[in-house]
């Protein structure tokens, strides 16, 4: 730390300082706001640095809509759930399996991930009703689940194909069936991949706004609906949007953070000769 | 048991024919090293015994059952890997008893089988260990012992030593020698390394653009070998080939002058034929001999020396003197071949000569060229 201090350091700093405030500001009003009742939002000047002990907010939120946040868990964790018991043995049948039609049927799957999700909410919304999965959590765990599959199978793919095909055909030499091939010697080494995958599906899942606005009304509505209906005509409860916003950002953190530990890279070291 | 046999077996990817109709038989407790240049097709061969590959056409028999739609995992052989491939998720405990926890044996007996694996092998000390912790000839005996295990009807062996320093190399060569003798348990052992087929092999198999070239033991493929292609292949330095005419029903005719051969099978056909003479087969002298050459290169191995030698109108041909060190770069050189150990071969390559002097004593030394 030694260097000394130069003036055309101060331009690029200034730059990335300047980014920093643009990308962190709403996240920062959002946290400060989380803490304040509704007349310091609104005061003017501003009260900067509200009063953390004040849990008004996150209260009301907890205790008025703790279901639809139990929904929100609910489907995103079975979507994911889902997600990865489909993509595994699919992806694991495209890589090791040559059969007519591979490439076209993987590229078919990569496709369905082409349309956008408007597109499909309102047929999905008649089929639902159809089959009366309309405002139901099993509706949304599947239409979740069905959205990830592509992208899911995708990324299983690139990380299936990554275990040394030496390994795969010595566990079949070894006496192992195409599921004893999967249990146990790529799905642990892939363990790192999945958990990839997985994060992907759970964040996406649990931030959906537009499907769960269309299949749901009232049983199986998810938190992020319900911040929006903190806009209301008469009055937006600032307040509310700002501590329901916190809470709906902690689980993806936690998630992450918690699968980051078996997202380690380097597991097939030693496997093959490097 | 393990008597491996392969009846008419083909393999074709698209329009390439990557084994084109191989049949022979490996018996029971016999070591067999299957040698080629690269892309000659051992290794698909091995690939086809496993059912790692689907053959096109043809039986695959593993002692006289049909295995040819098995998977697998249902014909009872173990592989060992170039690249080992031991699962890197598990010790080597957990390595060496892979195959048995898979098929279900009780957990005590795989705890013993396991050990005694690896005292065999003296991996007792790295049970604990995952392969990452262990060198290149320890990775490569953590596969053996997965391998014997099981106790499998036949072992094969995908070029399993390439991948080690060569003098690592020659310790596992005698480690496996050693482990067939106590095994005696049918090994299939490919490799591009004649030195390797040469010291370890019962029978030799040379296969060439998928084909089987000859399926012998070492000796007769290195003293009687059934063509151009083995009298080539096998033997290092390289058999000296030069190009000559018939001259008569036992005569050749070279552009340096005719030669009598005395080990003839048949007359001589017309045509063209080529001669050959391994280097150790040419006698070499300061005054005296057939030919006569200038020593271009001199390579001293200091048991053996290696001249290249300038031989005019019939190109170089390599000598190999042992223990010789009299001969310097330039001198002049009188080489004369071994009669009986001569080599006539027609213009598709086929030997005509039978080399008289085969191994000391036995005369009746089993020349059978056994291409199925």
């Amino acid at each position: 730390m030694n260097s000394t201090f130069r003036l055309r350091d101060v331009g690029p700093l200034v730059l990335v300082l300047g980014f920093v405030f643009i990308s962190v500001a709403p996240i920062l009003w959002l946290t400060l706001g989380a803490f304040k009742p509704t007349a310091d939002i609104i005061a003017i000047p501003p009260v900067w640095i509200p009063d953390f002990t004040y849990l008004q907010n996150f209260r009301d939120v907890l205790t008025q809509f703790w279901p639809f946040i139990v929904n929100s868990l609910v489907a995103t964790i079975g979507a994911t759930i889902l997600a990865l018991v489909l993509a595994v043995p699919t992806a694991f049948a495209l890589v090791n399996h040559r059969f007519k039609g591979r490439e076209a049927l993987a590229d078919w799957i990569l496709s369905t991930r082409m349309m956008p999700p408007i597109a499909a909410a309102v047929p999905l919304f008649v089929i639902f009703r159809g089959v009366g999965l309309l405002d139901s959590l099993p509706g949304l765990i599947i239409a979740y689940a069905g959205f990830n599959l592509p992208f899911a199978v995708w990324m299983t793919m690139s990380f299936v194909r990554r275990v040394p095909k030496e390994l795969i055909e010595a566990a079949r030499l070894e006496g192992c069936t195409w599921w004893q091939v999967l249990k146990d010697v790529v799905l642990p080494l892939s363990k790192s991949g999945l958990a990839a995958v997985a994060t992907f599906v759970f964040i996406f899942a649990w931030n959906e706004f537009m499907l769960a606005l269309f299949l749901t009304t009232r049983e199986a509505k998810t938190f992020p609906v319900v911040i929006s209906s903190f806009v209301g005509t008469g009055r937006v409860y600032w307040e509310y949007i700002a501590a329901a916003s916190i809470i709906q950002c902690l689980p993806p953190v936690l998630f992450t953070f918690f699968m980051q530990k078996h997202i380690v890279s380097g597991v097939t070291m030693g496997a093959v000769k490097d | 048991m393990g008597e491996i046999a392969l009846q008419n077996i083909v393999k074709r990817f698209g329009e390439l024919d990557v084994i084109r109709n191989i049949s022979l038989t490996v018996k029971d407790g016999e070591f067999v090293v299957f040698v080629g240049p690269s892309g000659c097709g051992k290794s698909s061969l091995l690939r086809l015994i496993t059912g790692l590959e689907d053959v096109s056409d043809g039986q695959v028999l593993i002692d006289g059952r049909d295995v040819t739609k098995l998977a697998p995992s249902e014909r009872q052989l173990a592989m060992v890997f170039q690249s080992y491939a031991l699962f890197p998720h598990l010790t080597v405990a957990d390595n060496i008893g892979f195959g048995l926890r898979v098929s279900g044996r009780p957990k005590k007996e795989i705890r013993e089988r396991v050990l005694t694996a690896a005292r065999a092998l003296e991996l007792e000390p790295y049970l604990d260990r995952f392969p990452r912790q262990l060198s290149g000839g320890q990775r490569q005996r953590v596969a053996i012992g997965r391998a014997i295990v099981r106790a499998p009807s036949a072992f094969l062996f995908d070029e399993p030593l390439s991948n080690l320093d060569a003098a690592l190399r020659v310790q596992m060569r005698l480690e496996l020698i050693r482990l067939h003798d106590e095994l005696k348990t049918t090994m299939i052992y490919v490799t591009h390394d004649q030195v390797e087929a040469m010291t370890m092999a019962d029978r030799i198999v040379v296969l060439n653009a998928g084909r089987v070239e000859q399926f012998d033991t070492p000796i007769a493929l290195y003293d009687a070998p059934a063509n151009r292609f083995v009298a080539g292949f096998i033997g290092s330095p390289k058999m000296n080939f030069i190009d000559a005419t018939a001259a008569g029903p036992n005569r050749i005719e070279t552009s340096a002058g005719g030669l009598d051969i005395a080990n003839l099978k048949e007359p001589l056909p017309d045509g063209r034929l080529t001669f050959g003479i391994r280097p150790e087969h040419l006698r070499y002298d300061r005054h005296v001999g057939v030919w006569s050459g200038t020593i271009l290169v001199e390579e001293q191995l200091g048991s053996d020396a290696y001249f290249t030698v300038d031989v005019k109108s019939l190109g170089t041909l390599t000598v190999r003197a042992v223990g010789e060190r009299g001969y310097r770069r330039g001198d002049t050189i009188f080489l004369t071949p071994d009669p009986d150990r001569s080599h006539v071969f027609d213009a598709q390559g086929r030997a005509l000569t039978r080399p008289t002097t085969m191994a000391s004593g036995s005369t009746a030394a089993r020349v059978q060229t056994g291409t199925a």
